[in-house]
C-alpha cells in the first residue's frame, strides 16, 4: 500500500508559498502592512455578507409593532424570544425537520457515491463516448426546473408496479406521496458529477500509473488512491447537496399530499400568506432552519483544508 | 417518449370519463332532482375524497379543519372520509397543474376568483347545479356579483367561502390635522386632499404619501380605480376587453397624474413586498388597502385602528374590489355526491365563518354580517356592508393567461413611459389575442 | 465492479498503455485487452448515474423539446402546432426584453463574482488567523433564506431611507429609486446577484486550491517570482478545471435566475427586470401554456449550449 501514500507536496497550502514566501523577499513591515490591508478588506467584505444573516436573527425577535416602525430599526428594542416558540407552534415542525434531515442525508449519500464514481470515470478513464456523455450531462442542466418538473411528476405518478400501478404505470398513484418520490428523483444532479470530474481532473496522473504498475484495479485506484485526495471536493459537494436539498420546497410539496411527508420549507410557507407575511415568525422559523446549515459548514470546514493539515504534519 | 404519450393517454381517458359522467349525471339529474346531495339521506353518501386547499394551512388552520370542522361533517356523513392536501396560494397553480396533467385531480379543490372560468371551460371542474346547487339557490344567500364569480356558461362551478377586498382607507387623525372631517367623496376631492396631505421634507424627500397606490399589486390597484371610474374589465359576454375604454383610460390617467403631476406618491415609495403598509406607520394618509390591514394593525399598531376609516373610492362608479376563495368539485371525482356534500358543508355558515375568522377575511354569506366576528373587525364589517357594489376580476376563460400582463402595462404608465391610452390599448390587444387563440 | 476489483490486469498495466489521464497519448493497439477492460470499467462507473439522470432529467428534457412544438394547456392533450410557439416567441417584445435582460445579468454578474471569489479564496488560503471566520461569513448568503436577503436589499435600496442613498449622499451623489426605476432596477438586481454568487464560487475555489502542487510554487520562488506573478503563472492555470466548472455552472445558473427576481422585483417595473426563466415560469404556471413554456425553455437551452460549447473551445480546458 505504499502507493496509496500521497506525495506530501500533493496538497500544499498555497498560502505557505504565496503569502509566506521566504522572508527575505519582503521586508517584514511591508508584509505586515499587506496583512493589515488584507484583513481590513476581508473584514469589510465579510460584514456585507453577514448583515442579512444578522438582520434575519434580529427580525426574528422583534415584535410586529417594532417591525412597523419607519425607518426600520436594525437592533431590536426588545427581544421577543417567544417568537420562536410561537413560530414552532404554527406548523408540525418536528416532523418537517425530521423529514428534511432524512431527505437531505439521503440525497447527499446518493450523490457522493454515484457522483464521485461517475466523475472519476469521466475524468480519468478514456472510454468511447466519454465526451458525449459529459456534454450531455452538462446539457441536462440547461433546461429550467420549472419546465422539467411536470414530466418528472408524471414519471413519479406512472411509476410501474408501485402504489397500485400496473406494469404500464396505470391505475394507481405510483410513487406519489411516498418516500421514494422524495429521495430518488432529487438524489443526484449533473452538477455534482461535473464538479467531481473537475476535481479528479486536477490530480496528477503519475499516481495512477504507479498504481497500475502495482497491479491495482481501476476501482481501487478510484476508491483508495484518488478519492482520499479530493476530500475538499467531497466536503464541498456534500455540503452543497445537503444544503440544496434542505432548502427544497416545490418538489416535496408537489409529490406529497400528506402532512407526514412534508418538509421544513413547506412549513415556513405558512408564514407567507397571500397579501400578508408574518415577518417575525417567518424569520424565527427561517433562523431555526438555517442554523443546522451554518453548523454543518463550520463542521465541514476542516475538510476543506484537509490537504493543509496533511502537508503540515509531514 | 413516454412522457409525451402519458399525458395524452391519460387526458383522453379523463375526457371521455368527463363526458360519460356528464351524460350520466344529466340523465339521472332530471329523474332524481330531489336526491341531490343536500337533500338525500346522508348515510347513503359514501366515499373517500381528497381536498386540495390553499387555506387552513398551518397548525391553527389544520386544527380548525381537522379537530372542529371535519368531526362535524362526519357526524352528518358518517360514511365519507376526507384526506386533506394543504398548500398555499403561492403554489396552488403548480399543484393544480400537476394534478390536471396526471389525472390525479382532488375531489374538492379550493381556488381563487378568476380561476373558475378557465377550469370550468376546460372541463376540470364539475357543474354543481347537476347535484342541486343551482344559481337561484345561491342567490338566496349571496350577492349576484359573488354568485357570478362561480358561474360559467349558465352552470354553477364554484361556491364562495371567503372574500378578500380592496377599498380606500384614510387615516382620520391625519385628515383632521389637515382640516378634513371625512374621506373624499369623489375624484376631485381625492386629488385635492391627497395633495394637501402629502408631506415632503425641506429637500423634497417624500415623507408622507397623500394617497398610496403602490403597496398593492398594480393590477389590483388599477382594477379598483377602474371600478371607481364606472368601468368594467370585459364586455357582458366576456368576449372582448373594455378596460381600455374611457373609464379605464381615465382611471389609469388619474393614477398616473397622482404620481407624476400631483406628486402625492413616488414610484418606489412602497411596494407589495414592503414589510409594513405605510398607512400603519403614518407614511401615508390615504391609500388603497386590503381588508387584512385591520388584522395587521391589530398586531402592529392597535392604537391607529380607531383612526383608520375605510371608504369606497367614489367616482362615476364605486371603487371596491373583491377576490376570494371558492370551493369546486372535480369533474372526474369518483364520489361526486360525497364531494358535493363536503364542499357545501365548507361553504355553510358555521365552517365558513370559522375559516374567515382564522384568516381575518370577509365571509361571502350575507347572513354572517351580524356575526360577532364580523362586528368586531371594522374592515370586514365595512366590506360586507358594501359587497353589493363590489366588483371582481376575471371573466373570460383566458383570464389566468392574461392577468400577468396587467402589472407591466399599468407600471409603464405610472412610470410615465407610455400614455394611459396607449398602454391600455396595447394590453387590450394582447388580451384579445389570448381570447381569440 | 467486483470483477475489476478482483482481477487487476497486472501485465498489461504499463504506464503508457493505461494512461487514463485526460492528456494521455493515443494508446497502441497491442494493449487492447486491458484497454477494453478499462473502458468497461469506465462505463460501469458512470452507468448508475446515467440511468438516474436519464430517467429523471433526460426524459423530461426530451419531453420539453417535443412539447415545444405543441399547444398544451395541461387540461387537454397536447396539439401539434409546428413552429407556432417559436414564431410567437420571436415576435414577443416581453420575451425579447427578458432575453436581453438575462444576457446583461449573466454578462455582469458572472465575471465579477468569479473574479472576486477567486481572489477571496486565495486570500483565505493564506493562513490568516481569522480565515475560518471570514470563510463562514462569505458563505452565509448561500444559506441565508432568500426572503431575508431580499428584505435587507429592499431596505438598502429604499429611495427615502435606504442605506445606499444615504451612503451616496455623503459624496453628494443624488439618490435613486433603485428597484423602482426602470433605468436602475436591472443594475440593482445585478449587484445583488454578483454579491450573492460569491460564496459558493469561493468555496469551490478554496477546495480546488488544496490540490495545487506546492512544488510549483517552490520552484517559482527559487526563480525569484513575485506573489502576483505566481498567482497568474501558477494559481490561475492550476485552477483551470475548477474555473471551467464555476464558469459553466455560473452561466447556467445566471441564465436561469428566478428566486431573486421573484422576491426583489417580480420582473418589474414594467418588465425592466424580467428574465427568461421568469417568463418560462409565467407561461407554465400562471398562464397554463406548457407548450409555450417548453419552447421558451428550448430557446434558453440553445443560448446556453452555444455559450458553453463556445466557452469550452475557448478555454480548451481538457483538450
Amino acid at each position: 500500500m505504499a502507493l496509496t501514500t500521497p506525495r506530501t507536496t500533493q496538497n500544499p497550502p498555497l498560502a505557505a508559498v504565496v503569502g509566506k514566501t521566504p522572508p527575505r523577499q519582503h521586508r517584514p513591515n511591508a508584509r505586515s502592512r499587506n496583512k493589515v490591508i488584507l484583513n481590513v478588506a476581508l473584514a469589510l467584505g465579510s460584514l456585507t455578507m453577514v448583515i442579512p444573516f444578522i438582520w434575519m436573527i434580529f427580525t426574528s425577535v422583534e415584535s410586529p409593532a417594532e417591525l412597523a416602525q419607519f425607518p426600520p430599526t436594525f437592533f431590536p428594542q426588545e427581544w421577543h424570544w417567544s417568537n420562536y416558540s410561537e413560530a414552532l407552534d404554527a406548523a408540525p415542525f418536528d416532523v418537517y425537520f425530521r423529514n428534511s434531515f432524512i431527505i437531505a442525508t439521503g440525497h447527499t449519500l446518493i450523490t457522493l457515491v454515484l457522483g464521485s464514481m461517475a466523475g472519476y470515470s469521466l475524468a480519468r478513464i478514456r472510454f468511447r463516448g466519454r465526451e458525449i456523455v459529459f456534454i450531455s450531462l452538462v446539457a441536462m442542466l440547461m433546461i429550467p426546473t420549472y419546465t422539467k418538473i411536470v414530466p418528472q411528476f408524471l414519471i413519479v405518478k406512472f411509476m410501474p408496479l408501485f402504489g397500485g400501478n400496473d406494469i404500464l404505470g396505470q391505475g394507481g398513484t405510483g410513487w406519489l406521496n411516498t418516500w421514494w418520490a422524495l429521495l430518488i428523483p432529487g438524489g443526484l444532479s449533473a452538477t455534482s458529477i461535473f464538479l467531481f470530474r473537475q476535481f479528479y481532473l486536477s490530480l496528477p496522473k503519475e499516481l495512477e500509473e504507479a498504481a497500475r504498475l502495482d497491479g491495482l484495479s481501476e476501482f481501487r485506484i478510484f476508491a483508495q488512491i484518488y478519492t482520499p485526495l479530493i476530500k475538499p471536493a467531497i466536503a464541498t459537494v456534500g455540503l452543497l447537496t445537503f444544503q440544496e436539498s434542505w432548502n427544497n420546497f416545490l418538489w416535496p410539496l408537489l409529490v406529497t399530499t400528506s402532512d407526514e411527508l412534508r418538509v421544513i420549507q413547506v412549513g415556513l410557507a405558512v408564514f407567507q400568506q397571500l397579501d400578508n407575511t408574518s415577518w417575525h415568525y417567518l424569520m424565527a422559523g427561517t433562523t431555526l432552519a438555517t442554523v443546522p446549515m451554518v453548523l454543518l459548514f463550520v463542521f465541514a470546514q476542516k475538510y476543506f483544508i484537509q490537504g493543509f493539515t496533511n502537508a503540515g504534519i509531514k | 417518449m413516454m412522457i409525451r404519450n402519458s399525458p395524452t393517454r391519460v387526458r383522453v381517458g379523463a375526457i371521455s370519463a368527463v363526458a360519460a359522467l356528464a351524460l350520466g349525471l344529466s340523465a339521472c339529474g332530471s329523474e332524481s332532482d330531489s336526491s341531490a346531495a343536500t337533500t338525500s339521506d346522508p348515510d347513503e353518501v359514501t366515499g373517500d375524497i381528497t381536498l386540495l386547499t390553499p387555506i387552513f394551512e398551518g397548525t391553527e388552520g389544520q386544527k380548525l379543519l381537522e379537530d372542529e370542522l371535519l368531526p362535524q361533517f362526519y357526524e352528518e356523513y358518517p360514511n365519507v372520509s376526507v384526506s386533506v392536501d394543504y398548500t398555499t396560494y403561492g403554489n396552488l397553480n403548480e399543484k393544480l397543474t400537476t394534478a390536471a396533467v396526471s389525472g390525479a385531480v382532488p375531489d374538492v379543490m379550493l381556488m381563487g376568483v378568476g380561476w373558475i372560468e378557465g377550469f370550468a371551460d376546460r372541463g376540470l371542474i364539475a357543474d354543481l347545479s347537476e347535484l342541486g346547487l343551482t344559481e337561484e339557490k345561491l342567490l338566496e344567500s349571496y350577492t349576484p356579483a359573488i354568485v357570478d364569480a362561480g358561474t360559467w356558461n349558465d352552470g354553477v362551478y364554484a361556491v364562495p367561502i371567503m372574500l378578500d377586498t380592496r377599498f380606500g382607507v384614510a387615516r382620520m387623525d391625519l385628515l383632521e390635522e389637515a382640516g378634513y372631517d371625512s374621506p373624499p367623496q369623489n375624484w376631485d376631492e381625492l386629488v385635492e386632499m391627497s395633495k394637501a396631505l402629502t408631506v415632503r421634507d425641506s429637500d423634497g424627500t417624500l415623507e408622507r404619501a397623500g394617497f398610496d397606490m403602490l403597496s398593492l399589486d398594480s393590477r389590483q390597484a388599477f382594477e379598483t380605480m377602474l371600478f371607481s371610474a364606472g368601468g368594467d374589465l370585459f364586455n357582458e359576454d366576456d368576449t372582448a376587453p373594455t378596460f381600455n375604454e374611457d373609464p379605464g383610460v381615465d382611471a389609469l390617467q388619474l393614477m398616473s397624474d397622482l404620481i407624476n403631476v400631483h406628486e402625492v406618491e413616488e414610484i418606489g415609495f412602497s411596494s407589495p413586498d414592503a414589510a409594513v403598509n405605510p398607512l400603519l406607520n403614518g407614511r401615508a394618509a390615504m391609500g388603497i388597502a386590503h381588508n387584512n390591514l385591520w388584522t395587521q394593525g391589530l398586531e402592529a399598531a392597535p392604537e391607529v385602528l380607531d383612526d383608520l376609516e375605510p371608504f369606497v373610492i367614489q367616482g362615476e362608479g364605486e371603487g371596491m374590489f373583491f377576490g376570494g376563495t371558492l370551493a369546486t368539485r372535480s369533474a372526474t371525482s369518483q364520489s361526486p355526491e360525497a364531494a358535493q356534500a363536503f364542499l357545501e358543508f365548507l361553504a355553510s355558515p358555521g365552517p365558513a365563518l370559522a375559516a374567515n375568522e382564522q384568516r381575518g377575511n370577509v365571509p361571502a354569506l350575507s347572513e354572517l354580517l351580524d356575526s360577532e366576528y364580523v362586528q368586531s373587525n371594522g374592515f370586514v364589517q365595512f366590506a360586507m356592508e358594501n359587497l353589493d357594489v363590489a366588483k371582481r376580476e376575471g371573466g373570460p376563460a383566458e383570464w389566468l393567461e392574461v392577468r400577468g400582463d396587467f402589472a407591466p402595462a399599468v407600471e409603464a404608465t405610472l412610470l410615465d413611459q407610455m400614455s394611459a391610452e396607449d398602454s391600455l390599448n396595447d394590453l387590450a390587444g394582447l388580451v384579445q389575442t389570448a381570447i381569440d387563440r | 465492479m467486483t470483477s475489476t476489483e478482483t482481477s487487476p490486469p497486472r501485465e498489461d498495466t504499463r504506464p503508457e498503455a493505461a494512461r487514463g489521464g485526460p492528456s494521455g497519448p493515443p494508446r497502441q493497439r497491442k494493449y487492447s485487452a486491458s484497454e477494453r477492460k478499462l473502458r468497461r470499467t469506465g462505463w460501469l462507473m458512470v452507468t448508475p448515474s446515467l440511468l438516474h439522470i436519464g430517467l429523471w432529467t433526460a426524459i423530461p428534457v426530451i419531453a420539453t423539446f417535443a412539447l415545444g412544438f405543441t399547444d398544451y394547456n395541461v387540461f387537454s392533450p397536447p396539439r401539434w402546432i409546428g413552429l407556432d410557439n417559436y414564431v410567437e416567441i420571436v415576435q414577443d417584445p416581453v420575451f425579447l426584453k427578458a432575453t436581453w435582460n438575462t444576457i446583461s445579468y449573466t454578462f455582469w454578474t458572472v465575471p465579477v463574482s468569479m473574479m472576486l471569489a477567486m481572489i477571496i479564496a486565495v486570500a483565505l488560503n493564506q493562513g490568516l488567523k481569522l480565515q475560518k471566520w471570514y470563510r463562514t461569513a462569505f458563505f452565509l448568503p448561500q444559506v441565508t433564506a432568500t426572503v431575508a436577503i431580499a428584505m435587507v436589499w429592499l431596505w438598502i435600496f429604499n429611495p427615502q431611507q435606504g442605506l445606499l442613498n444615504a451612503f451616496l449622499a455623503i459624496f453628494g451623489i443624488p439618490g435613486q429609486a433603485w428597484l423602482a426605476d426602470p433605468d436602475w432596477a436591472l443594475w440593482a438586481v445585478i449587484l445583488v446577484g454578483a454579491w450573492q454568487g460569491i460564496g459558493i464560487k469561493m468555496l469551490i475555489y478554496i477546495a480546488a486550491l488544496q490540490n495545487v502542487d506546492e512544488s510549483l510554487y517552490e520552484a517559482a520562488s527559487m526563480d525569484g517570482a513575485s506573489s502576483v506573478r505566481k498567482f497568474f503563472a501558477i494559481t490561475v492555470p492550476m485552477l483551470k478545471p475548477a474555473t471551467f466548472f464555476v464558469l459553466v455552472i455560473s452561466v447556467i445558473n445566471a441564465f436561469q435566475v428566478f428566486d431573486q427576481i421573484y422576491v426583489l422585483t417580480d420582473g418589474g417595473p414594467a418588465n425592466a427586470t424580467t428574465m427568461m426563466t421568469y417568463e418560462v415560469y409565467r407561461s407554465a404556471f400562471q398562464e397554463f401554456r406548457m407548450g409555450m413554456a417548453s419552447a421558451q425553455s428550448v430557446v434558453l437551452f440553445i443560448f446556453l449550449l452555444v455559450i458553453t460549447l463556445g466557452g469550452r473551445r475557448a478555454t480548451r480546458e481538457d483538450h
